[in-house]
Formats: C-alpha cells, structure tokens, sequence
C-alpha cells in the first residue's frame, strides 16, 4: 500500500510540467554559475588558486540556495513541491475518497511524503548535474580541477539532502496541519531572518560557533570547519563531518526526524478534517431569529446619486485605499512583518557596527540606514506578497462578479488598491522610526534626528518602495496567476540587480529602482550634492512605471474572460480619459529625463564595463611598455596652487615640479602622464622642446628635449590642470570632492614615466590578451627595483609648497606649516610650506572643521573635526601622546614639528598617514564608543591613531624599495608600534584579543589567497600578511629577544636607513638587522617568523588539576606541539618541534560581568618532543591551562591551545597535508 | 425600457458552445430564465452582466450597449451571481459600504440611508456587525440581494438564487425578490420550475445555448393541456414506453414509477390524462 501510494504520488509530480520547470531553473542556474566561474562565459576574470569543482568548492556552490535571497526562493520551491501533499486532497475535496479507502494512516503519510522528498531531491539534482556538466564543458580552464564524481555527490548529502528533509517535512507537516501554506511561507521568512541574524552575530569570532550551530542550512558550520583550509587543502581534501558541522548536521537532522515523528503521531484521519487554527476565531453561534421583514417595496427604498468623475472618483479612490490599508494592517501577516523587522533590526544594530568587539554610538545616520534596510527588506517581502493578493483577492474569494459588475473603473480600483498598500508601507516604515528611537533609547543615546529619520525612511525608503509597488501591481495584472506573479515579482525586486552585475549590465538606465550614483548619509556631508539626483533618477522610474501601469492596466482581470488577448480586449472601453495625458506626459518625461541621464553617464562621462576596461588597460601596455626602461629626471620639488570648489564639486590646479636628471647619462625623452579624470589646460617646460605624443586615451604626453638633460641638471615643469564635474554627475558617484568634506591627493597631479600600475593586473586577464604574467611585485633580488620606493616611480624625497583655497567657510589643509591665511575675492587661502624633505605623497582637505589643539613638548597637536563629534577626541589626543612618547625613545626623532587629524566622510573607512597630517575616517573613530568597563573592547580610536603616528616612522623615515616585503617595514612596523603603545596603556590581558583577531584574520586571509602565500620578508603587498601576520610575528619576536632588544634593532635600522636615497632598503636588510640583535639560541626564530611559512599546530592532550593538603593545586599539563612549513598554495610539510613555547594556567575571574581569564601561571617551556607533560603548582583553583595560551605562534587550529579543567580537549588533526583524508560519514 | 438581446453567440476556448444566436426582448417586469445546469443561463448572465464580451450580437438596454459602454450599464446594473464569496473578517455593513462605494454613492449620508434601508429589507440589520464569513447560507444570499439593489438598479439578474436554500429561507428569497418593483428588468435564472412558477409572469427555457420557448408560464401550460398523460408502470417497463412514446417525466413513487407522456391523442387506454404543469413544460422543452 506504501508502494503504491508512493509511486502514485512519483507519477502525479512528473506529469507536472512544474517539476521539470524547477529542476530546469536549478540546471540553468548552475550551469551559468559554473561556466562564469570557469571562465568559459567571459565576464571580468580574476586571479584564482581553487578549484570551483572541489568537494569545498561545490560545497560552496551549492550553499548558493542556502544563503540570503536565493534561500528565500528555494524555500518557496520546497513549499510549492512538497508541503502540499496531503493539503491538496483537500483543495480538490478528494480527502473523502482516500480516507474512507482501507488504507493505513503509515502508507498514506509515508507514502505521500517521501514521494515529494523524492521529486525534491530529483529537482535539486538539477544542481549537482549543471555544476558538472558546467566543469566538464570548462575541463581545460585553469579553474576547473581534475573531475572527481564523489566532489559534486558528497556536500549534495551533506548539506541538500538533509536540508531537504528539514524544510521539507517542517513546511509539509505545517501545511497538513493548518491546511494552508500561509503559515509555511511565513516560516519560510523566518528561517531566513534567522540565518541573517546569525550572520551578523557571526561578525563577531566569539561568537563562531554558536553562529555556526544556530545555522539550519548547516552554511555556517561549513564555513567555520573549512575557513583556515589553504588553497591546496580545499582543492584536496573531501569534507569530513567533524566538529561544528557534524552537531550542526545531527541537531538539525535529529529535528527534522523529530518533526516527522510528531507530525505522523499527530497525524489521524478523523482530527485531520477540521484545520488547526493559529489564531482561534470564538465563533458566535446563530443567535439570530428571523424577523418577518418590514416590506418596503422597492421605489420606497432612498434614492441615491451615482457618479465617478471629478470629486467622486477622489472618493471612491481614497474609501477603496482605506478599505484595503484596513484590511492589510489587520492582518497578521502584516504585523508579524514588522515585528519581525524591528527584532531583526535589534539584533543587528547590537552586532553590525562592531570593529575589533567595539560599538559605534548609534547615531541616527547609521540606525537609521540599518533600521531602515531592515524594514526594506521586510516592507518588500509584504510588497510583493500583497500586491499579488489584492490583485487576486475578489477572484480569490470569489467577489469578483460582484465587483466585476459595479461600475467603478478598474483603474480607479487598482490605484486605490495600490494607495492603500503603500499606506501600509508607511506604517511599517513608521513602524521603523519607533524602532530606530528605541535601539537609541536602549543604548542611552538621545540624540534623536527626526529630520534625518524622515529624510531616510520617507525621502528614500519609501519613495523606492512606491515604484516596487507599481511594478509588482503591473506584473501582477499582466500574469493570471499569482504565483507566477511572486516569483517574478522577486526576481526583479530581489535578484535583478544581481544578475545585471553578474553579466556586467551597470547602466542604471535598465537596472529596476537604480537611483543614480549615491553617497550614503554622512554626518559632515549630509546626503551631498546626490539628493537632487536621487529624484531625478526616481522620476525617470516614476515615468516609466507610469507607462507601465497604465499598459498593464488593460490586462486586469475583471470579469470572466480568460487569456491576454481577450482581457486587453474585454478592457477596451473601461478607462480613464485621464490616461491618455498621463501616458502622453509620462512617455516625455521618460525621454526627456532618459537621456539626460543617458547624456551625463555615457557621454560626458565615459562608462566602462570591466571588459572594456580591462581591454584599454591592455591596449595601454601594448603602446607603452617600450618607455618603460626609459631613464626619466625625478622631482625633487614640488609647488602647487590648489583652487578647492567644494560647492561645485571641482578643482583647478596650477604648480610646477622641478625634475632633476639622477642618473649618470643625459635624458632627451620626458615621459608625463595626468589623470584620466582631468583636463590639461598647459603643460610647459623650462627648455626647448618638442611635443612627439599627446594621447587623449591614455592620457600621456612625451616630450622630445631639444638639449638632452645632462647629469646632475634640472628643469622646470609648469603645469595648469582643472579637475572639474563634466555634466551633471557620472555613473561612478565620485566622493572626494564633496560640499563638506573634501579629501584628493597628489594622484591627480602629473607623474613622470611610464605608469605600470595602469597594466592589467589579474593574470587570467592577462592571458587573454596574450600578455605575459605579471608579478604583484619586483622580486627582492631586482636590484633594479631598489631605485624607487613603493610608493612612488618618480620622485625620492621632495622640497613640497602649496597654497590651498576653499569656499569661505571651510578650512582646508595639506601638508606643512601654515604660513599664512588670508581671504581674497571671498576665497580663504591657506599657505602651507614643509620645513623638510617628504615622501611625492600629499593630500588636500577641506570642510567645516572645529580644531581641537594640545601641545606635546613643541610638538603641536590638532584634530580637525565635525562639529557633534567630540566623543574620542580625547582618546586620540592622548594616543598622538603616548605614541610621540614611546616612539621618540625607542625609535628616533620625530622629524615634524605637528601632528594633525583631519576627520572626512565615511565614504571611505580607513586612515591613512600623509607627513604630519593624518586623514581619518568619521566613521571609524570618531563615533566609537569605547566601553571603559568592558576588559574586551578594544579602544580602537587610540589603536588607529597609534598606527598612523607609527606611519610618520615607518614610510616616513624608513621606506622600502620597490620590490617584494617592502610593507613590512611600513604596515607591520606600524602595527609593532601601535601594539606597543597599546599594551603600555591597556596592558597585556588587552593583547589576547587583538592577537586572536589577528590571528583569525590571517588564516582566513591565507585560505583565500588568489595567487601564492609569501613569508613576510617576501609579502606582495597583501594586507593579511604585512598587517596580521606582522602583529603577530612581531609580538612573537618581542616575547623571545625582549622588547629592548627589538627596539634597539629598529633604531639601528632607521638610523641606517632613515630618509636614505636610492637604492632603498628592503627586507632582507631589515632582518640582517634584527638577526644582529638575536641571540644565537634564538636565531631559528627569526627564519621561521621572517623567511618561512611557519604553521603550529599546539593543543592540549590531557589536563587536571588536584587539590594539595596545604590549599594549593597540583596542576598536570600534557601537550603537543606539531610545526610546519608550507608552501605557497598552503601544502605544509611536517618539521620537528624544538621551540620555546609559553604554557600557562589561568583562573577565570569576573570584571563587570564578563568572564576574564587571569594568570595563575606563565612561563617558557622547550617543546623538544610532539608531545611532553608538565606538572606545576599554583595557589588558587585553576579553571583553564594550555600551551601557547595566547596565540603567539601562528597556529592553524587556535582555539585547542586552551582547554578548560574538567572537559574533553578536541583531538588535533595532526596531518601535514590532508589530502588522503579517509571519508567518514 | 427594455433589454434587447439579438443574435448573440458565444463559444470558449475548449470549443463549448455556451450561446448560440440568442434573441431575446426582455421589457420590465420579473423575467424567467429557466434550464438544466450547462444550459448557458450563466454565460447569458454574465455577458448581460458585462462581465464577459459576446463573439457576436448586440445587447442594448434601452440606449446603452452593453458591450461597449459597460460602465453605463452597470451604473444601473444589480447583479446576484451564482457563487460569490466574501472579503474574510469584513463584517456586513463594513462589505455593503463598499459596495456602495464601487457603485458610485459617493454622499457620505446617502450611503448611509440607502445601506441601512437595505440592511432593514434584508432583514440583516441586527446582523450588520457580524463577519460575512458566519452568516448561513440564506443571511448570505439576501446580503447578495441587499448588495444587488444598491444605487436603484434598472436591471437586476439573479443568477441561481435559490440553490441550496432550505424551504423556510426560500420562501422568504422569493418574498424579498417580488417586493422587486414593476418598473424594473429583473431577470432570474433558475434550474428550479417553483421558482419561476412563484414569481415570473414570463419565461423562457434554455438549453444547449438555444431559447426553446418563450412565453407567458400559464400560457406554456395552457398550451400542453389535454396533451400529457400519466400511467403508473413497473420499473423494469421503463424502456419499453420511452421507446414508444414520448415520456417527458419518470418519478419513482413507492416502487412504480409514475410516467408522464406527452401525446396529441391518448396513447394507450391504460393512460389517463392529466392537468399539466410548469414542471411538463420545461421537461418537455428540454428533452
């Protein structure tokens, strides 16, 4: 009976043509997916390590459904196929047929279920079978590895089939019950609210694991197991069920098996007739006797007047929007939308802005946005949702007749229809301004800004909410059925921006809702000069839905007639007079505002795709590779006149460089490129030339001298260069010339020869343009490259003046000393000369600054800041300090005679040190909220500042030469100075965290390496290994030789090296340097920290603690160390363990509620052997014992180098490779 | 004012003749439309009703046309389709302002008169706050009437009104529907020969998109009188006599069967004759 109810089941699902439509989307999908990532479609091409076809790799693919919007869609699929197996028998009132059969309530149960699990799963193989078809289409891509069948099938059983199960018999066993699948596809958002909120808690690594469980799609736990795996361990290794992933796997199944077995037990024929209700309704019972009626005949009924045109049709139109908000804001689904936004929104609000495990204030600008993206999301799903059932809502419930025969227009329905929705957007919107307030309130900050809550929710929100509802209103009327109408409505709401920039479509002429290029909400600047755009996009859109609506119109279904022609046809008579101007209207704004739009993108403004791009990039080295060993005479001086136009968003230079020829042969070629962006309005020499190439492309002029530059000499170069707003705006939303808030640099300006950072950089790129390999950097053998610093090909160290003009009202600053200020023609200039020779590298700032000053020795401190922004001014202060201070002692002099912080918008979130000026980010440090009485936030605004200053050393004194591992002595330096300040002021306990961040940062970085892992000494510029690798090996070094000895090294070095011409330093001086300062037991460290891979494995075998007769505790310590080296695809070779390791045992102790651990115990230990056993006394009860407790060394698995008194310790994978990892399930 | 149907036809996409070459001149005054299920009284309905375009013909009522000027009609228009539902957690007088609304009474205390007028009439007043949702299938089918006489409605059709009613309810439907004035079109189409008999002074019978007769119903009946003739015979003799003569109805009665014929003549001595009915019209039409 099973069988047969089963195969029943199989047969009725495959006669469907739906089951072949979504096991098509699931194919086509994966197929495309796996083609662009192959490469075999072409979009823009990037470097890459990994297979896309490993275990990992499909893992990840398939994750696609399981993630974000795509879960969403795959949700509503898993509903559409299995949830109503049983349902149905009701829709279609054939339940009495098959419960009045002598069939059990197993085989009807069973049998229907894993009959639509079975059509599930063969729908979903559609996946499995486009990803491989898809590699074996791209078997000889460079991506694509060798095709193991076991790859596609085993993260399929991992993560599809279970998850199948779990949503499958959650949603099936919900519908039987309720008869309805209203309730699954609000579950279906929970679950998806569910796996944003864990991804926002994720954010944060304490919280990784748990995240990791909380995960059903089991996403998370994959992720966690799989993030520290290096290239060539992911294009290797099968995935094992280990760990997170097999909890996460069992407790998500377990409740999936527990669903079942409860919805089977449950399940009985008899109960089965009435639904469970949710939400009881008390029904009254008929308490109504019938009254004879009081006979009136009809013409004594009260007469009344009928009309439609002028104020009636206002009337209706707003009784029919009030009538239809009513019913919407009384519905659950509504209120349970909001409720769920605002919850979301709260649990994001307290994770999102977290930087290092420290808040932002939550000012309204950034609670607002994040309430308000909530809400959006949220708002859109009821869009969609609604506007699909008040569209269908008579037919539906059957008053279609009845309103198909009244005479109110359909338009007049629709559109009050339509306002009543978005009159319900407007509550839920208001529904987000409550919940920005209380997220504020919670958090003890008052400072609400209505205005900029209106401005976002209302001004912004809402305004693109209203167009959404248009279109999903119109695709609504076009389809007859509903659903169709839902999926479409998603796609283009949800997915169309996603697959637009997926097949690089990015002009916002065709992409739904675009609204121009935008600049988010910043304190300093407001919403910038992007407002009027915003409209002027939106009216572009209005227009069109206009257009749209009014077409679409004809085709509601009114009345009974079926099929698109008939309806358009049935409507021929039933419409407003009124359309004919608003089409007529609406198609010229269209137009009009269409190619204006058309006009300011592509045509005053260029537009290039990356393709495009990528090609001139090309086309670029082929003309002019050939100059690149052209010697060309370097500036040595720089003088320039900076007009700021902040309210025109423009600026116009006029300066000139001298250039001197450095080289022992005379120059009679000059090389000059500007900037792409800006015009040349002359360009003139000191001496006799001729023009040979001015290439408006590429934007380079050579010069033919008429006397060759001899040795030794220099000439003058004048140049006058505007750098002006063409058109209205651009597509590319540009930010560095703002109303308030302006920040350019010297990019902008001329720069001497042939400019290789122009050629293609991604070498799959390059391929296709037969260009050879290009290496990230110079190896550090090319004595060559020792000619230039990493920053700049042109100049070493230059003489640098300018005078700088803004708008009266603002400040603006560069590099120097102010030497005079004056207004003219309402202009207020600022003369700023430096005092001493600095790097070609300066920036120009501008805006409504309050300055903050202080003093430190002569050294005079100034932070310009927004005013509202005093919260951390303080903490930077004290930091530029205590960094003068420790940096001054241990280092050398500071070779300035200020230090100044110049907060800009947050349309960029970094800090980047220029000579004595430090531009800084209002978004992250400004508005941190430094929590004093939290032992594990970290002052991130001291931290940053630290660093910065540690920039006017290191890059400012010391730069390296142009080749590999030159940023370790730039970015790693600086992090080496900036911890040590840190640990002086916050001490040691504070650095656990920091190092664990770094620690995580790095691995995860390594994991992800496009190209290859280099030792620091070697790095490539990449920002995991000079910024994390670097916190860390430094720490490290500073534990074993001491912090005197490294100090007195890098004093050495920079007095060496300091402010030295060509050829610059590198970092095999840099570590020759510090080798002299390590003793000879200590020298392995510096090869394994500085020219090698180096990977630990440490961790805890055995622990316990016993109580002595006289109150102390005997502790006994077991554990292992394993070391490594790897190479650069992350393939590590075990190497013997000889270290000095630290082993330590801690108490936990309480400190304002959260847990700290404290040192009972801290010392050095040798680790001679893989595995050894310490014993150790200490006074108190100890909680928690491990070797290399804070992550010092580079340890691929850190979290087992703890482990808690009383529980088990994780047994360590102590495989150097793992690939012939055996596959357990 | 009278309602002219001339050659209209109308086929659907499965290629189901639903109406063919209807005429019909319909002037004030209850009117019948009586047929099995199937026999096009819906799709005549509807297409009155403007809710679906005839391939061919015109309908006018009085000078409108109701194919294309749709809204003029239904500005005069009250319609009680077969099978209608309502909004769910609208309560009565919630649903019929909305209504009103869509009919175009726009005058806020209009509105309010003509709606609790036709609440009284319906006899629904003291439920007017209760959700549609709970009312009994005969509450809902004069709700459907209340809706349809909103705005003094020129032409009103009720399609199927009775369907499903138990007596008690049908009786006070039919109570409610001959209060309908005289000066009005009111088309009522039925399956139900009572229903006409009750209340139409004129008729006509449909089946398979065709009007097979047209006429007064007393004047129907005159015409068959001496002309339809009973025998009680067995059940196993059923065939026998459908082969012979014209049997119009077979009503089992206490294990015989009751057998009408319909003859100019006597057919058998065994017959005798009977006074005819709207019943032995309407079987006799449509077979």
């Amino acid at each position: 009976m099973f069988l047969e109810i089963f195969l029943f089941e199989l047969k009725y699902a495959l006669k469907k043509p739906s089951t072949y439509v979504f096991f098509s989307i699931y194919f086509a999908f994966y197929l495309f997916i796996s083609l662009a990532i192959s490469g075999v479609i072409p979009l823009g091409s990037s470097d890459s390590n990994t297979y896309m076809n490993s275990a990992v790799g499909n893992a990840g693919l398939y994750s696609f459904f399981n993630q974000n919007i795509l879960a969403l869609v795959h949700n509503m699929i898993i509903i559409a196929i299995m949830a109503t197996a049983i349902q149905r028998d009701f829709e279609f009132n054939s339940h009495a047929l098959f419960f009045t059969k002598p069939i059990t309530k197993f085989s009807y149960f069973f049998g229907r279920f894993f009959g639509v699990l079975t059509i599930a799963l063969f729908v979903f193989s559609g996946q499995l079978v486009g990803l491989l078809l898809g590699s074996v289409i791209g078997h000889n891509q460079p991506t694509v590895g060798p095709i193991h069948l076991y790859n596609y099938i085993q993260p399929f059983l991992y993560f599809v089939v279970p998850n199948t199960l779990l949503f499958g018999v959650t949603y099936f066993s919900l519908t039987t019950f309720l008869r309805n699948t209203t309730i699954a596809y609000l579950v279906t958002v929970i679950f998806f609210l569910f796996d944003l909120a864990s991804g926002s808690v994720l954010s944060d690594i304490e919280y990784e694991k748990l995240a990791a469980m909380l995960d059903p799609y089991g996403n998370k736990a994959f992720q966690h197991v799989t993030q520290y795996w290096t290239p060539s361990e992911q294009n290797e290794r099968m995935l094992s069920l280990t760990d997170v992933l097999l909890y996460n796997r069992l407790v998500w199944l377990g409740l999936a098996m527990g669903i079942m077995w409860f919805s089977y037990v449950r399940f009985n024929f008899s109960q089965f007739l009435k639904p469970v209700k949710v939400f009881s309704f008390r029904k009254k019972e008929e308490s109504y006797s019938p009254q004879t009626p009081a006979v009136q005949h009809l013409s004594e009924l009260p007469k009344v007047t009928i009309s439609s045109t002028g104020k009636a049709f206002w009337n209706q139109l707003l009784f029919i929007a009030r009538f239809e908000y009513k019913r919407i804001v009384k519905g659950y689904f509504f209120i349970i939308m909001i409720v769920l936004g605002a919850v979301l929104a709260y649990i994001t609000s307290s994770f999102n802005s977290l930087i290092f495990g420290t808040e932002v204030y939550p000012v309204t600008y950034n609670v607002a946005a994040q309430t308000g993206s909530m809400f959006q999301l949220m708002l859109s799903i009821l869009i969609i949702f609604y506007s699909g059932n008040l569209v269908f809502n008579e037919k539906q419930f059957k008053v279609d007749e009845l309103v198909g025969a009244s005479p109110i227009k359909s338009s007049t329905l629709v559109i009050g229809k339509y306002l009543g929705l978005l009159g319900s957007v407007a509550l839920g919107l208001f529904g987000a301004l409550i919940t920005g307030i209380l997220i504020q309130s919670i958090n003890g900050y008052y400072k609400f800004e209505l205005g900029q809550y209106f401005a976002s929710l209302y001004g912004r929100t809402f305004v693109s909410l209203s167009l959404l509802t248009a279109l999903c209103f119109a695709i609504q009327f076009i389809v007859s059925n509903k659903y169709v109408g839902f999926v479409i409505s998603f796609i283009i709401a949800f997915l169309s921006r996603i697959i637009f920039s997926q097949l690089q479509i990015d002009n916002p002429l065709y992409n739904f809702n675009s609204s121009g290029p935008m600049l988010q909400y910043s304190d300093m600047n407001g919403y910038g000069h992007t407002t009027p755009i915003f409209y002027f996009f939106k009216l572009y859109w209005l227009a069109a839905m206009v257009l749209v609506f009014v077409f679409a119109i004809r085709f509601y279904l009114r009345g009974k007639e079926k099929g698109l022609k008939a309806r358009f046809k049935f409507s021929k008579f039933d419409s407003h007079k009124q359309f004919r101007l608003a089409t007529i209207i609406s198609a010229v704004v269209f137009i009009g505002v269409g190619s204006t739009i058309y006009y300011n993108i592509k045509v005053a403004n260029k537009m290039f795709s990356n393709k495009e791009f990528e090609k001139l990039q090309a086309k670029f080295e082929q003309t002019y590779k050939h100059f690149q060993k052209t010697s060309q005479p370097r500036i040595v001086s720089s003088y320039v006149e900076v007009d700021l136009f902040p309210d025109k968003l423009g600026a116009k230079f006029k300066g000139f460089y001298y250039l001197k020829n450095k080289h022992k042969k005379a120059i009679d070629t000059l090389i000059i490129n500007y900037n792409n962006e800006t015009e040349v309005k002359s360009m003139q020499l000191s001496v006799a030339n001729k023009e040979i190439i001015n290439d408006k492309d590429f934007f380079v002029n050579v010069y033919k001298l008429a006397t060759p530059l001899q040795p030794g000499d220099s000439i003058k170069l004048d140049y006058t260069i505007d750098y002006l707003k063409k058109g209205w705006f651009s597509n590319s939303g540009k930010s560095d010339i703002v109303y308030n808030g302006t920040f350019i640099n010297n990019f902008l300006l001329p720069s001497i020869g042939y400019n290789e950072g122009f050629e293609l950089g991604e070498n799959e790129a390059r391929r296709k343009f037969k260009l050879n390999p290009k290496p990230r950097a110079a190896s550090i053998n090319d004595t060559a490259s020792y000619a230039n610093t990493y920053i700049s090909k042109d100049a070493d160290w230059i003489r640098f003046e300018c005078i700088v003009s803004t708008v009266p009202d603002q400040i603006a600053v560069a590099p120097g000393y102010l030497m005079k200020e004056y207004t003219k023609n309402n202009r207020r200039y600022f003369h700023y000369k430096m005092d001493s020779p600095i790097l070609n590298f300066y920036s120009f700032l501008s805006a409504r600054y309050e300055v903050k000053k202080d003093k430190y020795k002569d050294i005079n401190i100034e932070i310009y800041y927004n005013k509202g922004h005093e919260y951390n001014l303080d903490r930077m202060i004290n930091s530029i300090k205590k960094s003068l201070t420790y940096y001054e002692k241990a280092f050398s002099p500071y070779q300035h005679r200020q230090v100044r912080i110049l907060e800009f918008p947050r349309y960029a979130t970094f800090a980047q040190s220029f000579p004595n000026t430090i531009p800084f980010s209002e978004s992250i440090g400004f508005i941190a909220h430094v929590d004093e009485k939290d032992p594990l936030s970290i002052d991130y605004p001291f931290y940053i500042t630290a660093h910065e200053v540690g920039h006017q050393w290191w890059a400012h004194q010391v730069i390296g030469a142009d080749v590999q591992g030159s940023t370790l002595m730039s970015e790693s330096m600086a992090e080496y100075s900036s911890m040590m300040v840190m640990e002086k002021e916050y001490g040691k306990e504070a650095m656990h965290k920091f190092l664990k961040n770094a620690l995580n940062k790095y691995l995860i970085g390594r994991a992800t390496e496009s190209k290859k892992e280099l030792p620091i000494m070697l790095a490539e510029n990449q920002q995991y290994i000079h910024y994390n690798k670097g916190c860390l090996i430094m720490y490290a070094l500073k534990d074993y030789i001491g912090e005197d000895s490294v100090n007195s090294a890098l004093s050495r070095y920079i007095k060496q090296v300091g402010f030295q011409s060509a050829p610059y330093t590198t970092a095999k001086e840099f570590v020759a340097n510090m080798k002299l300062s390590t003793p000879d037991s200590m020298q392995y460290v510096i090869k394994d920290l500085f020219e090698d891979i180096t990977i630990y494995e440490n961790y805890v075998k055995e622990l316990k603690s016993v109580k002595l007769p006289d109150g102390k505790y005997k502790v006994t310590l077991t554990v292992g160390a394993a070391k490594f080296k790897a190479d650069s695809l992350g393939k590590s070779k075990a190497v013997a363990v000889n270290d000095w390791m630290d082993i330590g045992v801690f108490i936990s102790n309480d400190v304002n509620g959260k847990k700290v651990n404290k040192e009972l115990l801290l010392k050095k230990v040798k680790m001679d052997k893989p595995v050894k056993t310490f014993e150790f006394i200490v006074d108190k009860e100890p909680t928690s014992a491990g070797l290399d407790p804070y992550n010092k060394l580079i340890d691929r698995s850190p979290e087992n180098n703890r482990c808690k008194f009383g529980s088990m310790p994780t047994p360590p994978d102590l495989d150097a490779s793992s690939s012939n990892v055996s596959i357990t399930l | 004012m009278q309602l002219t149907i001339s050659n209209v036809s109308k086929t659907y996409a499965n290629g189901l003749k639903a109406l063919s070459d209807v005429n019909l001149t319909i002037a004030p005054g209850m009117f019948g439309l009586l047929g099995p299920n199937g026999a096009g009284k819906s799709t005549l309905m509807r297409t009155i009703a403007t809710l679906q375009d005839p391939d061919s013909g015109t309908i006018m009522l009085g000078d409108i046309n109701v194919v294309k000027q749709k809204e003029e009609l239904r500005k005069v228009l009250g319609y009680l389709p077969q099978d209608f539902g309502f909004y769910p957690k609208v309560n009565a007088e919630d649903m019929l302002h909305h209504f009103a609304v869509l009919k175009g009474i726009n005058n806020k205390q209009e509105r309010k008169d003509i709606c609790d007028a036709l609440l009284h009439q319906t006899n629904l007043y003291e439920a007017r706050k209760r959700n549609l949702s709970e009312y009994s299938g005969g509450m809902r089918q004069r709700f459907g009437i209340a809706q349809a006489l909103l705005g003094n409605p020129k032409l009103i059709i009720v399609d199927e009104p009775t369907a499903g009613l138990d007596p008690a309810e049908r009786n006070r439907f039919h109570n409610i529907l001959s209060d309908l004035g005289e000066n009005i079109i009111v088309i009522l189409s039925t399956h139900i020969v009572e229903d006409i008999k009750n209340l139409c002074p004129r008729m006509v019978i449909m089946n398979r998109g065709q009007v097979l007769l047209d006429g007064k119903p007393s004047d129907t009946i005159d015409q068959m009188r001496n002309m339809v003739w009973k025998l009680m015979i067995d059940k196993t003799e059923l065939n026998v006599y459908k082969d012979k003569y014209k049997v119009i109805s077979a009503k089992v009665i206490e294990g015989k069967v009751l057998i009408h014929v319909k003859s100019n003549a006597l057919p058998e001595a065994a017959f005798s004759v009977v006074e005819p009915d709207l019943e032995d019209v309407y079987f006799s039409n449509i077979l």
